[in-house]
């Protein structure tokens, strides 16, 4: 066959496949009219079945040519309203378009192709329908119809994989009739005519010369695939022209400028170059962009054909067909795709007895949904069937030993559904058996996985289930934040990621937690898993030191270390882990003393892949950079972790790291993930009960090498200010703060502290006290924490300071604010006093203070006693409980703390309470715990009222607030 | 150009290189090019006979250190050493040698069936040994070397 020749065939084929691709979709619809037949769509259909004929005959694809010739008889009965569309009949027809798919694309062969099965049942429906003259009469409009365009713009002209057509045909239907061979002769004839005008043109069909076809480039992606086209408008093509022309004018312009050596006009030429550029990226990047549609299509058909086998009956609507993406990953998502729609009609969706019983409407209704969001394209399948039981595919996942039973424990509901999509988690019959889903679920997994997609699977039993992946829009270039390790440079793509971390060398310590041995990192509540990326790659850990701007080794034990390549035996391995981990601990001082310099923070990139999120460690962030995607060679597609690898502007190699694939390396799955959060939840409620009475501080300076603490809850808040917002008013320092003057104090001006170092960039710490608020003058750095009540009150106590304790390795002072303002400002508790001042004549109120901790002990009966009240102290709820009853005459009021040893706040609580001697004592709960379950829980108990330690002002205003009522009483 | 080769049609022309202190060759129409050793990124985990990837005006080449695949110690990076493109089913492959030598021209007909051993590289490496006036010349199997190692072991 001659060169052009060639040509006209390959356009008639991918004419043809385009035809057949819409007939699909056209016949289902003609199919749910039914008798209503739309003339218009069994027009177009007929048109499309036409001109494939035309196009064979043309060919000498004589095969073809009759196949469509059958199957444009019948449509041209039921175009004339002769023939009524059953199903059995489009059925025929369906059969009749994919076989006559199968022929077009293996147009070689397609003349010895036996469809005789095919031509014959259409032929049987032909005759039955209508043979008479009818029949030719449609057809001669028909060939005056066909330069009417049918469908054009940027249809992809590759077929959907095939799923077996079978020569399968109604019992019916099969009753061979040699008619073949006989009936179509009366008809091409008036063919030829139109066909042989056709001749010069390239492809048979001329009407579509606006849309051109153009060799794909060829992307950066392993072509595994055979060769396709695709079609691009021509506007875009002009515009694509365009810029080029651009790009090669601001060439010259390049050249020249270099050639003159003007450094000013260079700058000029590289934003002109990086503009056409970027405008011709995405110009390309939208020849390759194909509407979803192109998938979205063989779906109705698949539902319709599924559901009929199953006995279901289903509506399947589609949403969102003209969302686009590339090329390439329409491609790959129809498998993946495929897969979730047949699993929704297969499993998903019920019979329609049981939907009836469950008074669901009998029809199934299944949502396919595409749309953009945040960037990236969204797919979402959706059924009203019976859902997933997340609590059974738990317990399947148990008995696979995939989890243990405590790790199921943990799980939330969304996390059991997910559990659907680990690896080896199921084989169709086992879980059919418990849930009705999962059939091999993780492939599809691993598919969206290597697309850069995730999915995340949401249902609700006996509501139904929406199964949501999100894919990027294109493969070729994607945002990635470049990172640094062991001295080469990374990329990780950005939809992987979540956030950067910093965490200042002199925070290392108390941020990053050790749970056996992984490492954790506290991040708003959440417990993130941590990987080192020097140690899952094997690379020598290194540090990247800021001030010399280079790349360090990081001191660890050499020689001994160094892990050998070759695979090493389990056992091994072992030996090495354990080896290193003790070689860890005795790094641990050494390591710390490096960390402690600020040179060397630690950077933390926090990724996720689906469900699971973890923190990767490396050396120092880059910049965020658009990068290509170039396949790794062959040699390193062993190499597990990279997705690939760039080209950086300076001309060097980057690997892209698969974010995926390094948490199985490092062995972090997410069950093993919500594992260690556990193991870690646990070991965090020992460590609280252990040390009970944590406090929250905010810790800051005044001097250099002084450093300070306030119980956090004290705090209104913290204001940065520059030092020229102090004003000095009167021998008062204040400031403008919302409208008003808010006065300013410092501790220097009443404890004996190093004096207040007066900076460019102060801190004003604003607290609320008597009714006003008042400044506290600092320095940072400033930060929140929580200590555990191991505060000395001996040693540094004086007056503003009530006690010190050591926070980092620095001894804090711990800051009493009300004293602090008390003396300047003696006036603003005068009237408090006043209110809450007793009478000579009168008895003092007796209060008992239960409490653990010397330090808070003696805190609480200070305020106590100076308001005048008279104190009992007892340290537990044992002994509290002893002093009620050996003073139960006395005491007005009980002031607890919760945690205690022995006997905690709230069974003393309860025990007060329940006795009706002790019942009328007002309880105020004095804790660390306010965490709503905590209140909920001494509501419940009879805690009257609930206060913050130390927060001194509402303590005291309660207190009064009792007595009274208890004195009036 | 074409009439010479038209003429000695039976003639191939060998490059020549040493991977250690061993003479090899190969057919000159598989080298795309060679060139100095420019920088190169390391990849991490992989196998030990592949030192890194580096860009050749936008592809990303594999470099393997000859010496170490065919099991004569790793080449010193310092003196000079050599890189050796040649073309891959769907890549470009780097073969690092110490050192290029002359081009020599084989008559196909005197080059004999390789030795089992050859200067300690495996016989399987070579397709056959040529034999100069003064030296020997081992012609690399350029297929077998650029095999993934877990299929060479299969071969032995």
């Amino acid at each position: 066959m001659s060169f052009e020749d060639d040509e006209i065939l390959q356009g008639f084929i991918e004419e043809s496949l385009e035809h057949l691709a819409d007939i699909e979709n056209d016949l289902l619809a003609i199919e749910e009219r039914g008798a209503d037949i739309d003339v218009e769509l069994v027009n177009k259909v007929f048109r499309a079945a036409h001109s494939i004929k035309g196009g064979a005959g043309f060919m000498g694809l004589t095969v073809i040519q009759d196949l469509a010739h059958a199957a444009e008889n019948v449509l041209g009965l039921i175009r004339a309203e002769k023939l009524t569309p059953t199903p059995e009949i489009v059925n025929t027809l369906l059969l009749a378009s994919d076989q006559l798919q199968q022929l077009i694309e293996d147009t070689g062969n397609s003349n010895s192709v036996d469809i005789n099965s095919h031509v014959s049942a259409l032929n049987l429906i032909f005759e039955q329908g209508e043979p008479a003259p009818g029949g030719d009469q449609p057809v001669a409009e028909a060939a005056a119809d066909e330069p009417a365009p049918i469908e054009e713009g940027t249809v992809e002209a590759e077929s959907p994989p095939q799923e077996a057509a079978p020569f399968y045909l109604d019992e019916e239907l099969i009753k061979p009739e040699p008619v073949a061979e006989v009936e179509p002769e009366p008809i091409p004839e008036p063919q030829a005519d139109p066909v042989a005008e056709a001749l010069p043109e390239p492809a048979p069909l001329p009407q579509q010369e606006k849309a051109q076809k153009k060799p794909s480039k060829q992307a950066a992606v392993p072509v595994t695939k055979q060769d396709t086209s695709i079609r691009v408008t021509v506007s875009l093509l002009d515009q694509l022209m365009n810029l080029a022309g651009e790009l090669v004018l601001s060439r010259n312009q390049l050249l020249q400028t270099i050639s003159s050596g003007d450094g000013r006009n260079a700058e000029a030429v590289g934003q002109r170059i990086d503009l056409v550029t970027s405008e011709l990226q995405e110009a390309i990047m939208l020849t390759r962009m194909q509407p979803i549609g192109n998938v979205f299509n063989k779906f109705p058909r698949v539902v319709r054909d599924l559901s009929k086998k199953l006995d279901k009956q289903m509506d399947l609507t589609i949403v969102g067909k003209d969302v686009e993406l590339d090329k390439t990953i329409i491609e790959a998502i129809n498998d993946p795709l495929t897969h979730l729609v047949r699993n929704s009609v297969d499993h998903g969706v019920e019979r329609p007895a049981d939907r009836v019983k469950k008074g669901k409407d009998a029809r199934g209704l299944i949502v396919l949904k595409a749309y953009h969001a945040a960037g990236q394209v969204v797919i979402e399948i959706s059924d009203d069937g019976k859902g997933i039981d997340g609590d059974a595919l738990a317990e399947t996942a148990i008995k696979k030993g995939l989890i243990t039973q405590e790790q199921a424990n943990v799980l939330s509901e969304k996390e059991r559904i997910n559990l659907i999509l680990l690896p080896g988690f199921s084989t169709a019959e086992q879980v059919t058996d418990v849930s009705g889903r999962g059939v091999g679920m993780d492939v599809v997994k691993t598919n969206l996985d290597q697309l850069g997609g995730s999915i995340e699977i949401d249902s609700e039993v006996g509501k139904g289930s929406t199964i949501s992946i999100k894919l990027p829009l294109t493969l070729a270039i994607i945002p990635c934040q470049i990172i640094m390790t062991g001295g080469e440079r990374y990329a990780i793509p950005q939809v992987n990621l979540e956030e950067l971390l910093r965490i200042p060398a002199s925070r290392i310590k108390e941020r990053i937690e050790r749970v056996g041995d992984a490492e954790v990192v506290r991040l708003r509540g959440n417990l993130l898993p941590l990987i080192r990326m020097a140690d899952v790659f094997e690379i020598e850990r290194t540090y990247f030191d800021p001030v010399s701007e280079e790349t360090r080794l990081d001191r660890r034990e050499n020689v001994a270390d160094r892990r050998s390549k070759s695979t090493p035996l389990k056992t091994d391995q072992e030996e090495q882990e354990e080896a290193e981990a003790a070689r860890k601990q005795q790094e641990q001082p050494r390591k710390g003393d490096r960390r402690q310099s600020v040179a060397s923070a630690m950077n933390i990139v926090v990724v996720s892949t689906g469900a699971m999120k973890y923190g990767l460690i490396v050396d120092q962030l880059q910049d965020s950079e658009e990068i290509v995607i170039k396949p790794l060679g062959r040699h390193l597609q062993q190499c597990q972790g990279y997705a690939g690898a760039t080209i950086m502007g300076d001309g060097r190699i980057a690997l892209i790291l698969d974010v995926s694939s390094i948490a199985g390396m490092a062995g972090l799955t997410s069950l093993e993930g919500s594992e260690r959060a556990a193991e870690l939840a646990d070991a965090a409620k020992d460590a609280i009960t252990k040390t009970r009475d944590k406090q929250a501080l905010l810790t800051f300076s005044s001097a250099p090498t002084e450093f300070f603490g306030v119980p956090l809850n004290q705090v209104e808040r913290v204001e940065k200010i520059k030092q020229d917002d102090v004003e000095d008013v009167g021998g008062r320092r204040v400031m403008q703060y919302r409208g008003g003057t808010l006065p300013l104090v410092s501790i220097d001006e009443v404890a004996m502290v190093q004096p207040m170092d007066i900076q460019e960039n102060l801190l004003v710490i604003v607290f609320h006290l008597a009714g006003r608020d008042v400044g506290l003058l600092a320095t940072g750095p400033i930060d929140a924490i929580e200590i555990s009540s191991d505060i000395d009150d001996v040693t540094l106590k004086q007056t503003g300071i009530m006690g010190s304790s050591i926070i980092g390795e620095k001894t804090t002072m711990l800051v009493d604010i009300f004293e602090i303002v008390q003396t300047i400002n003696p006036q603003w508790f005068e009237e408090l006093t006043a209110s809450g001042s007793f009478e000579d004549e009168e008895v003092a109120p007796t209060i008992l203070i239960v409490e653990d901790s010397n330090f808070f002990r003696n805190q609480v009966k200070g305020y106590m006693e100076e308001a005048g009240f008279q104190v009992l102290e007892a340290e537990d709820g044992l002994e509290a409980l002893q002093v009620l009853e050996e003073n139960i005459s006395e005491i007005t009021m009980v002031v607890t703390d919760i945690e205690m040893p022995n006997m905690d706040g709230f069974e003393l609580t309860e025990k007060i309470k329940n006795n009706p001697e002790y019942a009328h004592l007002p309880v105020i709960a004095l804790t660390t715990l306010a965490a709503d379950e905590d209140i909920a829980r001494g509501k419940s108990v009879g805690v009257d009222e609930y206060h913050i330690k130390l927060d001194k002002e509402r303590l005291m205003k309660s207190v009064h607030k009792y007595a009274k009522e208890c004195s009036l009483a | 150009m074409t009439t010479s080769t038209q003429a000695n049609k039976n003639i191939i022309e060998l490059a020549t290189f040493y991977v250690g202190d061993a003479l090899c060759g190969m057919d000159i129409l598989k080298v795309q090019e060679i060139n100095k050793l420019m920088e190169m990124t390391k990849v991490p985990q992989a196998p030990d006979y592949v030192i890194g990837i580096l860009n050749l005006r936008g592809q990303i080449v594999t470099i393997i250190d000859l010496g170490k695949k065919l099991g004569l110690g790793s080449t010193d990076l310092g003196l000079d050493p050599r890189n050796i493109i040649v073309n891959a089913p769907s890549e470009h492959i780097g073969l690092l040698v110490k050192r290029i030598s002359d081009v020599v021209m084989a008559d196909p007909d005197k080059i004999e069936s390789a030795p089992a051993n050859m200067n300690g590289i495996q016989g399987g490496y070579f397709t056959g040994v040529y034999k100069t006036d003064n030296k020997l010349i081992g012609i690399l199997d350029i297929q077998a070397v650029l095999k993934m190692s877990s299929e060479n072991i299969n071969r032995v």
